[in-house]
């Protein structure tokens, strides 16, 4: 997007420079500060910085908030159930357009193969914690304006601005669910594969989170693909643009890939065995486990 | 001596496509075709640390338990394979393993069918209560146009009634003070006498009208009943 159209003065300039050695570095100024270097000479000795004799000076202060014995501040306000059920609510690190847009112009994500939450964890796009009841990733429509990459993106929500932007710009948006132990598999794949486990099945989303998911507004990966093409022609409208038809794009092949419902990478499906060491993939013949692993 | 720093560079970015040397980049840099000077991103390599294999021995006692569990045995076939020496076969779960993950899955994880059919069922539940408490309010709605009126009317005949008990107390106070010749307090006693023997007559004159009214009632009906009895 930024990029200049040939080499300009810049290079020129580079090649006449001298060799780059300690002598010719220096730190910025400002990154690097002095250490407080306490009982040294005549500001930082003496009593050093504590004040004078009692509680300051000798490390006895009470804890934090301690107001000298009334009631304090943080135990006179009564509780509200504002952090009742927090561990039970499911988070989504929001990722801004702006980023995506960051991400892709530094070449951190490949915009010609899908971009997946493994691709944007792998390009350190973002950072998620399964352990923290993160559920995924939300695309949020900050820097929508400047957002210009053709992408078949595939996230867990998406603002319906953010929607807008990357279909404006003929790419192809999804929003899927994966439950905790699909999403410690999806971040970090390959201790998961150092493990000898079988890729398991990504389950489908509890009762509450089945409307979102099946409905075309929220390009759910369990929605009716009619309904999906009439909520993009319908966003058009309502923000203003030209929808492009995908079906013509040289990219099409690529925009159209889409994970099955149970399915966690592309390209491997569950009841796999991947083996890091010797690069090969062991997959089960047992009839049993190929129907389990297949409903 | 710089555009070694720039092969250098752009090397070091082109490695990781494994596609164009880094003479052609140079050649494409010194003659200034669209040469795309991207930054690159390169992550720390994967250090997996597959070296020499440690596969304890299974049969003596000095092992400790945990490096004879599957897992362990499972997580020796991922870092080194078939050199772990441990059937494939293992990895997944046997029969009846298998038997309880199935049991489990289809008594925790509902198919989606099952959880439409009960999303559609709440919603018709929460429709239904909301269109029965609708129904409610609006017949009461209806009947308050009536309760309205009723209220107004009760509320008129009270005030009627008061002010006619005023006029009454006013005027035996009037009569009383007449009589006597002082204004009486109503609680008086005399006041109180005056007032009961004044109902009595009240009383009298009612009966005596009611008895009349009576005796013309009995008057008019009987005379058509006998000429019918007659033929």
């Amino acid at each position: 997007m930024s990029f200049p159209k040939k080499p300009g003065k810049a290079l020129d300039i580079l090649k006449n420079l001298p060799r780059i050695t300690l002598a010719n570095l220096r730190p910025e100024p400002g990154s690097i500060k002095a250490d407080k270097r306490l009982g040294r000479g005549q500001h930082g000795g003496n009593r050093s910085g504590r004040g004078h004799k009692g509680q300051r000076q000798r490390g006895n202060r009470p804890r934090l908030g301690f107001e000298g014995g009334h009631t304090p501040f943080y135990l006179s306000i009564p509780k509200y159930g504002y952090n009742e059920g927090h561990s039970l609510r499911p988070q989504y690190q929001p990722l801004s357009l702006k980023r995506l847009q960051y991400l892709i112009d530094l070449g951190r994500v490949d915009p010609s193969q899908p971009i997946d939450l493994t691709q944007l964890v792998n390009g350190r796009g973002v950072t998620i914690q399964p352990l923290k009841r993160d559920y995924g990733v939300q695309l949020v429509d900050e820097g929508a304006d400047i957002f210009a990459a053709k992408i078949n993106i595939e996230v867990q929500r998406a603002s319906e601005g953010a929607i807008a932007a990357i279909e404006r710009n003929g790419g192809v948006i999804t929003t899927g669910f994966y439950d905790p132990i699909s999403l410690g598999i999806l971040i970090k794949p390959v201790p998961f594969f150092l493990r000898g486990q079988p890729i398991p099945k990504r389950m489908l989303p509890g009762q509450d989170m089945v409307p979102f998911y099946t409905d075309a507004e929220n390009r759910g990966y369990l929605a009716d693909p009619e309904k999906i093409q009439q909520a993009r022609l319908a966003l058009a409208q309502k923000y203003g643009y030209i929808l492009p038809d995908i079906s013509k794009d040289e990219l099409y092949h690529m925009l159209a890939m889409r994970k099955d419902v149970r399915q966690i990478f592309f390209g491997l499906a569950p009841g796999w065995v991947v083996n890091m060491s010797e690069k090969k993939i062991l997959k089960p013949t047992d009839e049993k486990l190929l129907k389990y692993y297949r409903s | 001596m710089a555009a070694s720093i720039v092969c250098g560079r752009t090397s070091m970015f082109f490695r990781s496509l494994n596609g164009i040397s880094c003479s052609k980049t140079l050649l494409s840099a010194n003659s200034q075709t669209l040469l795309l000077q991207t930054a690159s991103y390169n992550p720390k390599p994967l250090r997996l640390k597959l070296r020499e294999p440690y596969i304890p021995d299974r049969s003596s006692e000095k092992t400790p338990d945990w490096q004879k569990t599957p897992r362990y045995d499972r997580k020796l076939f991922g870092r080194y394979g078939s050199a772990s020496g441990i059937d494939p076969a293992s990895l997944w779960p046997n029969h009846e393993q298998l038997e309880r993950i199935i049991e489990e899955e289809n008594q925790w994880h509902p198919p989606l069918e099952v959880m439409l059919k009960n999303l559609q069922e709440e919603e018709r539940q929460d429709t239904e209560k909301r269109q029965a408490k609708e129904k409610l309010i609006a017949a009461n709605m209806a009947k308050m146009p009536k309760m309205i009126a009723d209220w107004r009317k009760e509320k008129l005949q009270k005030k009627t009634k008061m002010n006619e008990e005023k006029t009454r107390r006013s005027k035996l106070l009037a009569e009383a003070r007449e009589s006597l010749g002082q204004t009486l307090d109503p609680r008086n006693h005399k006041f109180l006498e005056m007032v009961a023997e004044l109902e009595k007559e009240e009383k009298k004159k009612q009966k005596v009208m009611k008895k009349k009214q009576k005796h013309e009632q009995a008057a008019v009906p009987p005379p058509p009943p006998p000429p019918v009895a007659a033929p």
